[in-house]
C-alpha cells in the first residue's frame, strides 16, 4: 500500500499548489504601473551585429543608435546631425553645416573629422553598397573647417539627400569604435549619436537600450527600451497578456508577430491600443518578363492575372481590412507617383476577353486555356514565412482558374525567394516595394538591378527606353523633367503589367494604453521612440 | 574492463570521422552558390557579379572539395569552426552558450525523467493490471500524445498568464525551467515508463524471483534484484535519451524562447548560415557517439558478460 501513498501525495502536493496559486491570481496591477517609463517589444530575431555600415543589424535597433545627416520627413528632407546645407550649381557638390551640440556615446565630439571617417569607411566597401546608387557617385568628403563638410559627386544625383537619410549606411558612428580606420570588418564598439544607447546585448535573448541622456535633442522620456527575442505567435502573444513585453510592431520584412485577431484581443482587454501608418508600401506579385516560351512572357497573360485578382475581398477577409486594396505600383501619396493611370478594377470578364484576343483559347470543355499546343500555366511562389501570402496565393489560384488559367502555388523561405528574384528563375512571385523613404527612387532604380527587379523588367518591348529613362531621372536636376521622366517610367511598367499591385502595407504598433505621441518615420523599418512619452 | 574501454572508443573515432565527412559533403550539395548564400545571409541589398568573386576569393570557395573538407576538418579539430556567415563572429562563441542552455535544459529534464520513468515504471510492474497501473498508463498515453507545444502554450496560459506564478518564457531565473521541464517530463517519462515496466515483468517471472522468495527473502530485497536487473536496459536507452532530448528541443526551445542549440539551428537553417549549421550536425551527433559509448561502458561495468563481445 505504500506506493499509493506516494503517488496521493505527489498528487495532494500538485493539487495544492495549483489552487493556492488560483487563490492568488487576482492582483497583477501592480507590474504594470511599475514599468511605466519603459517598453519592451518583442522581435523574432535578435538585433545582430550593429555595425551601421553593414546590413545584418536589425533596423529598428539601429534606428535608435545612430542618425544621418538630414531626415525624410512627410514634409520632405528635414535637418538632423546637418543643420543646414548648400547644394552647387551645377548639382556635383553638397556642403553641409553641422550641429555643434552633438557627441558620440562614448563622447567623442561630433565634427566634419567625424563625418569623413565615416562617409569613407563606407566608401572603402562600396561593393557592399552597390544598391544605394550615391555609394558610386561620390567621389571625395573634404572637411572645411571643424563644423562644415562638403561632399563631392562625381555627377549630379538628386536622391543624394534621400539617400543619405537613410538608416544605413551613411549613418555615423565614433571613429573611436573602428578597427584600424575601418569599419568593413567589424567594429570595437555601437557608440553613435542617437537618443539611445545600448546598455546590454545578450545574444538570442535580449538587448537593452537606455536613453542618453546628453542627446542634443533632449534625452527622450522613455528610459528603457528592451528588445526581446521571442518566437512570433503563441509565446509572444501570451507574453503580452502577462505583461513581461509590452510592445509589437511589424517587422522589416513586413511580417507582424501576431495575428490581427490576437491584435484585437488585446486591445479589447483595455491594456492596450492599436496604432496604424499610412500606407507605406505596396504588396504585389512581380512577373518574370523575360521568361521566354512561358505565358508570363506576355503582356496580355499579365493584364488578364491583374484583371481577376479581387483585391477588395484580399483586403477585407483575408487583412480585416488592416490593408487596403493597391491598384498601382505606387500609390498616389508616394513622391513623383501622382500619375495618370490606366484602371484595371477587378473584373474577370475582361480579363478574360484579354485572353481570348492574345489567342489563348478555351478548347470544348478544357479547364485551362490554350495557345498553339501551350498550356496557360504558370507558378506563383509565395513566402512560407508569411502567414497571410500562402492565403493569397490560394485565392488568387482559384481566382484565375475562373478565367481558365492553371496556377500552382509554391511556398519557400525568405532567402529561396530573394534567390529566384536574383537569378530569374520564377514566373510569378510576391514581393514588396521598399517603403515610402525608399520609393519610388530606390525601387525604381532596382529595376536595372541583376538581384532585384531586372528580369521582372527586361523582357518587357520597351525595356531598353525604360533603363535609359531610369539612368536619366537620376542624374536630372529639373523637377519639371524629372516628374515627366518618372511618369514615363510608371506607365510603362504599368501598361505592361509587371509589377501587379495587391495591397498597400502599413506599420501595425501594438502598444500598452496610455502610451502617447506613437508616429511613424518615412521607413517600414523604424519608429521614433524617442518621440513617444507615457500619460 | 580497462581494454574494453579503449576498444570501445577506439570504434568512435572512424565513426565520427565519417559523419563529419557527410556532414560536408551534404552542406555542400546544395546547389546554391556559397558566396550568394553568405551574402544574401548578410542580408547585402544587391548582389553584384564583383561582390561575389570577391566573397568567393577572400573565403575560399575557390579551392577544390577536398582541400575544403580537409581545411575544414583540421580546424573542427581545434574548436574552430570558421565564422558565421551572417554575424561574422566565430561559430564556436555562438554555439558553445547555446549548446550550454540546452544541456543544462536537457540534464535538468533527464533526471526528472529518468526520476519518473523508474518510479512510475516499477510502480505499474507492481501492480500488473490493477487499477493504478490501467489508470496510469491510461493517463500517460493520453499525455504523450498531446502535442508538446500545444501542452507548452497551454501550460505558459495557465501558470503564467492566468495564474501569474512563473514567466511565460526566458531563461532568467531557476523559476523559468520549471515550465520546459515539466513539458520535456510530461513527453519522455510517458515513453520511457513503459521500458521500466515492461523489463520489471520480465524479471519477474524469472527463476532467481521465486528461488528468492522460496529462501525467504524480504519482498523489499527481491524489488531491489529485479529492478537492478531491469536497470540495464533502462540504462542504456537513458543514455541514449539525453542526445535524443539535446538534438530534438526545438519546439520546446521555440515555445519557450530559450536561447539554446535548437532555436539557434533553426535561425541559422532559415538563414543558410552554412558554417553553422555543419558545426551543430557535428556536435549532436558527437553527442550521440559519446553517450552510446557512454551506455555501453556502463552496461559493460555491470554485466561483464557483454565486454567478450567487441
Amino acid at each position: 500500500m505504500k506506493k499509493v501513498n506516494v503517488f496521493a501525495w505527489i498528487g495532494l502536493f500538485i493539487f495544492t499548489i495549483v489552487v493556492l496559486a488560483g487563490c492568488s491570481s487576482e492582483k497583477d496591477e501592480a507590474a504594470n504601473g511599475e514599468a511605466r517609463a519603459e517598453l519592451s517589444y518583442a522581435s523574432s530575431k535578435d538585433i545582430n551585429d550593429m555595425n551601421p555600415h553593414l546590413y545584418a543589424g536589425s533596423m529598428p535597433a539601429q534606428g535608435m543608435l545612430y542618425e544621418s545627416l538630414v531626415e525624410n520627413t512627410q514634409e520632405g528632407i528635414k535637418p538632423l546631425l546637418a543643420e543646414s546645407w548648400e547644394i552647387a550649381e551645377d548639382g556635383k557638390s553638397y556642403t553641409f553645416h553641422l550641429r555643434e551640440d552633438v557627441v558620440f556615446h562614448d563622447g567623442e565630439p561630433f565634427n566634419a573629422e567625424a563625418v569623413k571617417l565615416n562617409i569613407e569607411a563606407v566608401q572603402h566597401n562600396a561593393e557592399k553598397h552597390a544598391w544605394i546608387k550615391l555609394s558610386t557617385k561620390i567621389v571625395s568628403v573634404n572637411v572645411k573647417d571643424e563644423f562644415t563638410v562638403e561632399l563631392q559627386l562625381s555627377e549630379p544625383y538628386y536622391p543624394t539627400l534621400v539617400e543619405l537619410s537613410m538608416t544605413r549606411p551613411y549613418v555615423f558612428l565614433s571613429p573611436k569604435d573602428f578597427v584600424n580606420g575601418e569599419t568593413k570588418d567589424g567594429v570595437n564598439g555601437y557608440n553613435g549619436t542617437g537618443p539611445y544607447k545600448l546598455a546590454e546585448h545578450q545574444t538570442d535573448e535580449y538587448a537593452i537600450f537606455e536613453a542618453n541622456d546628453s542627446y542634443w535633442g533632449g534625452s527622450p522620456q522613455i528610459k528603457k527600451i528592451t528588445s526581446k527575442v521571442l518566437p512570433a505567435g503563441e509565446t509572444t502573444f501570451l507574453a503580452l497578456q502577462k505583461g513581461e513585453i509590452n510592445f509589437v510592431f511589424t517587422d522589416d520584412r513586413g511580417a507582424d508577430s501576431i495575428d490581427v485577431e490576437a491584435m484585437e484581443q488585446l486591445v479589447e482587454s483595455n491594456d492596450y491600443q492599436l496604432v496604424r501608418s499610412e500606407a507605406m508600401n505596396t504588396k504585389m506579385i512581380v512577373a518574370n518578363s523575360s521568361r521566354i516560351d512561358n505565358p508570363v512572357s506576355e503582356t496580355a497573360v499579365r493584364e488578364a492575372i491583374w484583371y481577376s485578382i479581387d483585391r477588395d475581398t484580399i483586403s477585407k477577409d483575408i487583412f480585416n481590412g488592416t490593408e487596403a486594396a493597391a491598384n498601382r505600383l505606387f500609390s498616389a501619396n508616394v513622391n513623383y507617383a501622382d500619375v495618370d493611370l490606366k484602371v484595371r478594377d477587378y473584373d474577370s470578364e475582361t480579363a478574360k476577353e484579354v485572353l481570348e484576343k492574345a489567342g489563348w483559347l478555351l478548347e470544348n470543355g478544357a479547364a485551362v486555356r490554350t495557345k498553339a499546343g501551350n498550356k496557360l500555366a504558370l507558378n506563383l511562389y509565395y513566402d512560407t514565412n508569411s502567414a497571410s501570402q500562402k492565403i493569397q496565393a490560394e485565392f488568387i489560384q482559384s481566382s484565375v482558374k475562373a478565367i481558365g488559367m492553371q496556377m500552382d502555388i509554391i511556398g519557400e523561405e525568405s532567402s529561396s525567394i530573394a534567390n529566384r528574384r536574383a537569378t530569374g528563375d520564377y514566373d510569378l512571385l510576391f514581393n514588396q516595394t521598399w517603403g515610402l523613404a525608399y520609393d519610388p527612387q530606390s525601387t525604381i532604380a532596382a529595376f536595372t538591378s541583376e538581384s532585384a527587379y531586372y528580369h521582372t523588367t527586361r523582357g518587357i518591348t520597351q525595356a531598353d527606353e525604360l533603363y535609359k529613362k531610369i539612368d536619366e531621372v537620376m542624374v536630372s536636376t529639373d523637377e519639371e523633367t524629372r516628374k515627366s521622366i518618372y511618369a514615363d517610367i510608371m506607365t510603362i511598367v504599368h501598361d505592361e503589367a509587371v509589377f501587379i499591385p495587391i495591397t498597400n502595407g502599413r506599420v501595425t504598433v501594438v502598444a500598452p494604453k496610455g502610451l502617447n505621441d506613437i508616429s511613424f518615420k518615412q521607413t517600414q523599418y523604424e519608429l521614433p521612440f524617442e518621440r513617444m512619452s507615457f500619460e | 574492463m580497462g581494454s574494453y574501454m579503449v576498444k570501445r572508443i577506439g570504434i568512435a573515432v572512424p565513426l565520427l570521422i565519417m559523419i563529419s565527412f557527410l556532414t560536408f559533403v551534404l552542406i555542400n550539395l546544395s546547389p546554391l552558390d556559397p558566396a550568394v548564400v553568405v551574402l544574401q545571409a548578410q542580408d547585402i541589398p544587391e548582389v553584384t557579379e564583383e561582390l561575389i568573386a570577391q566573397t568567393n576569393e577572400k573565403l575560399g570557395f575557390n579551392q577544390p572539395f577536398m582541400i575544403r573538407y580537409l581545411h575544414w576538418a583540421a580546424s573542427c579539430l581545434q574548436l574552430d569552426f570558421g565564422v558565421s556567415y551572417v554575424t561574422g563572429e566565430s561559430v564556436w562563441l555562438t554555439i558553445a552558450p547555446a549548446f550550454l542552455n540546452t544541456l543544462k535544459l536537457t540534464l535538468v529534464s533527464s533526471v526528472f525523467i529518468i526520476v519518473m520513468s523508474i518510479l512510475l515504471g516499477v510502480a505499474c510492474a507492481m501492480r500488473e493490471g490493477k487499477m493504478m497501473d490501467k489508470s496510469v498508463r491510461g493517463i500517460a498515453f493520453f499525455l504523450t500524445a498531446i502535442p508538446s507545444y500545444w501542452l507548452a502554450s497551454i501550460m505558459i496560459w495557465y501558470f503564467s498568464v492566468h495564474l501569474d506564478l512563473l514567466p511565460t518564457s526566458g531563461m532568467d531565473s531557476y523559476r523559468s525551467y520549471i515550465l520546459p521541464v515539466i513539458v520535456l517530463t510530461i513527453s519522455y517519462a510517458g515513453i520511457y515508463f513503459r521500458t521500466v515496466r515492461s523489463s520489471m515483468l520480465n524479471q519477474i517471472n524469472e527463476d532467481y524471483v521465486l528461488y528468492g522468495r522460496a529462501s525467504g527473502l524480504s519482498e523489499k530485497k527481491i524489488t531491489m534484484h529485479i529492478l537492478r536487473n531491469s536497470l540495464q536496459v533502462a540504462i542504456s536507452i537513458f543514455a541514449m535519451a539525453i542526445p535524443i532530448i539535446l538534438g530534438s528541443t526545438v519546439v520546446i526551445e521555440n515555445v519557450f524562447a530559450w536561447p539554446g542549440l535548437g532555436r539557434l539551428s533553426v535561425k541559422a537553417i532559415l538563414s543558410r548560415d552554412f558554417p553553422i549549421i555543419q558545426a551543430y550536425v557535428l556536435i549532436v551527433a558527437v553527442a550521440f557517439v559519446f553517450f552510446n559509448t557512454i551506455s555501453d561502458i556502463i552496461n559493460a561495468a555491470m554485466n561483464p558478460k557483454l565486454r567478450k563481445d567487441l
